[in-house]
């Protein structure tokens, strides 16, 4: 695979070189950028009120499509994602409930860390026990989802508005600013994308995912790096119920928000060019295609379906872009 | 850990070393250990279970279940899986409830899960889309489906049609055979000699063991993919109906929350997730042991949110006890 990059590198010139590894996170943000033009086509007024309720409306799904990304890039993948998604909602509501700004601040860490090392723990069963990551991530996330209704019978709870602030860029949650938001997206995706492509550890994330035995060959601790790459989708999860409790400002411990969120976090990563089989794609390519997935169904319903349909067609649309990705991919063997 | 491993295998009592030997060549006895301890436990708490009352509930639990992770572990020995087998049980269900001749209801079902399956398999063998995200997928289209029809097609009273309940919950004997533990026993001798016996059934374990050596002697794997994924549905439509005949009514939650648990009782029972690897007998006791589970937290009492802690921790518990006595002492 990377010698033949390399190659088609060196014959025809370097753009080629630069499209074969990045065109699909550029072809997605390329995407990302028609639709929401269309978009702002078809309603009557689009400005920076629209902006900020797309970007802080999808934040709760790039969030939790960067997690699932990190863990799928290491050769994992996480069913229990959303469900953790959906504790962390609950647990920050029930703490958070009536507290001021500078204690709700502590509490986010906190349940952010928790939520990391929790699956941290995880991630050590699937490497300790050989067990296959979709069965554990599937049984823990019942338990996950069983602790969500433990701490939060039903909705209730709410959070300070500060927090709302950062992830909504109003204290009360509606407002036209997206600076906020946009913030949070930006450095929380620069900082994983540095952290995996230019550290050693990240790196070696990227190198279990690809090849397990070839990167324990090659001296990477293994085990350690699934752990790693686990923590890092807990925390990940963990923001994304911290933005949900920040947009909505209660708690919902619903079974069903989790499995719809694990599923759109899944086709989110598929869209962005992670494969499946680990060790390839980039997280700058999920951020898009997670704006994406969640977009559909605004752009669809402005285009006059209920939402239903949307859902159906959303689904429908996901199939056709992995098969058109499949047929490529057939034709291209054929080639060779 | 590891001076206990590199210990001589003498000093190891002779008993336990040679029962754990023997639960390491046959997993399905450790298995059927672990059921009858688990009944007996559920006995003590509930003395009502330890009865044939108690013996057919659960058969009536473990039947759908059993035949639905019957089509889970058909996809897993290709090396596939289906997360839509709830969705697909549910769609045939809710179709069906909607008829009003049992025999026509029953074969509707069947032919639209029979659709379904059909449109996974030509998406995962002729599209080689990853079976996770086609079924992911499919899961996500059948909701959407299934709620546009609920509040535009059908309206009014879901009642199955009495042949539905029969099966789904009737009993002969004197009420102590149920007519689903009959169908469930036809149906997983029909699984367990195709696996077998039929060119079809060696040809899933073939082509998840090793997909190119299959392809590079012959075989048409998409049409592999295709019967298998058609199969499949067709099992979980026959679970969907058996369901909706026990519950009496169809709803958009049917068959949900058994997603979980038809992996699991494949797993549970000894079946690779990665293919080539597996058997319907071990399905079957995994369906088993997991249906006890049920009713001991059941009578519990200890409400949805323990309910689900304590089962995705026997689930993960059962699969590692698994992983660890067939992978032997020495590795």
């Amino acid at each position: 695979m990377t010698t033949l990059e390399a190659k088609t590198a060196t014959d025809t010139g370097r753009f080629q070189g630069w499209w074969s590894s990045h065109g699909w996170t550029a072809g997605v943000w390329v995407l990302m950028f028609v639709l929401i033009a269309w978009y702002a086509a078809l309603i009557p007024k689009f400005g920076a009120f629209q902006v900020n309720s797309i970007v802080k409306n999808s934040l709760p799904l790039v969030m939790l499509a960067i997690g699932q990304a990190v863990i799928v890039i290491g050769g994992g993948i996480d069913l229990g994602i959303g469900a953790m998604m959906v504790l962390a909602n609950s647990a920050a509501a029930v703490l958070m409930d009536g507290r001021p700004f500078g204690v709700t601040l502590v509490i986010a860490v906190g349940v952010v860390v928790a939520l990391a090392v929790a699956n941290g723990v995880v991630g050590w069963i699937i490497s300790v026990s050989r067990v296959p990551d979709i069965v554990v991530t599937l049984a823990t996330g019942f338990i996950y989802g069983g602790l969500a209704l433990l701490i939060l019978p039903g909705p209730g709870g709410s959070t300070s508005e500060g927090m709302r602030y950062i992830f909504t860029g109003s204290a009360g949650g509606v407002g036209s600013n997206f600076v906020p938001p946009v913030l949070v997206v930006t450095v929380v995706t620069v900082v994983v994308a540095w952290y995996l492509r230019r550290t050693r550890p990240g790196l070696s994330i990227y190198a279990s995912g690809s090849d397990l035995n070839a990167a324990y060959l090659s001296g990477v601790n293994t085990h350690r790096t699934k752990i790693r790459s686990y923590a890092m989708g807990g925390g990940l999860a963990g923001l994304a119920g911290l933005a949900v409790l920040a947009l909505t400002n209660v708690g919902d411990p619903r079974f069903a928000v989790g499995s719809a969120a694990t599923l759109q976090s899944v086709a989110a990563i598929v869209i962005g060019g992670i494969a499946l089989t680990g060790g390839v794609g980039s997280v700058v390519g999920v951020v898009a295609a997670a704006i994406i997935v969640f977009f559909l169904d605004l752009l669809l319903v402005a285009v006059g379906f209920d939402s239903n349909t949307a859902q159906v067609v959303q689904g429908a649309l996901i199939v056709a872009v992995m098969m058109v990705g499949g047929l490529l991919e057939v034709r291209r063997r054929r080639l060779e | 850990m590891t001076a206990l491993d590199t210990r001589p295998p003498e000093e190891a009592p002779e008993t336990r070393r040679s029962l754990s030997e023997m639960f390491q060549r046959r997993p399905l006895l450790m298995m059927g250990a672990i059921w009858i301890v688990l009944i007996l436990v559920t006995g003590l708490i509930q003395p009502n279970y330890l009865s044939f009352g108690g013996m057919r509930n659960m058969v009536l639990i473990a039947a759908p279940l059993g035949i639905m992770a019957g089509a889970q572990t058909i996809l897993m020995l290709t090396g596939g899986i289906d997360l839509s087998v709830g969705m697909i049980a549910t769609a045939a269900a809710y179709v069906a409830a909607f008829q009003a001749n049992g025999t026509v209801a029953i074969l509707v079902g069947l032919g639209v899960a029979a659709v379904i399956g059909f449109v996974n398999g030509v998406g995962v063998g002729v599209f080689k889309v990853n079976p996770l995200i086609m079924t992911l997928a499919m899961s996500a289209i059948l909701v959407g489906t299934l709620t546009y029809l609920a509040q535009n097609v059908f309206r009014g009273s879901a009642d199955p049609a009495g042949i539905i309940t029969t099966i789904g919950a009737g009993s002969i004997f004197g009420n102590r055979l149920p007519w689903s533990a009959i169908l469930w026993a036809a149906i997983a001798a029909g699984i367990i000699y195709m696996l077998r016996r039929t060119g079809f059934g060696r040809l899933l374990y073939a082509s998840g063991d090793n997909p190119v050596a299959v392809r590079l002697s012959g075989v048409r794997l998409w049409q592999v993919h295709i019967l298998a994924y058609t199969l499949a549905g067709v099992l979980a439509g026959i679970a969907g109906i058996l369901l909706l005949g026990r519950l009496g009514a169809a709803d958009l939650s049917l068959a949900a929350n058994d997603l979980l648990p038809s992996v699991a009782a494949a797993v549970i029972g000894g079946t690779s997730i990665f293919g080539g690897v597996g058997t319907y007998s071990g399905t079957i006791m995994g369906a088993l042991i997991l249906s006890v589970i049920q009713s001991l937290l059941g009578f519990l009492q200890t409400g949805q949110a323990v309910q689900n802690i304590v089962y995705g921790a026997i689930v993960l518990g059962l699969a590692w006890l698994y992983a660890r006595t067939t992978r032997g002492t020495g590795s």
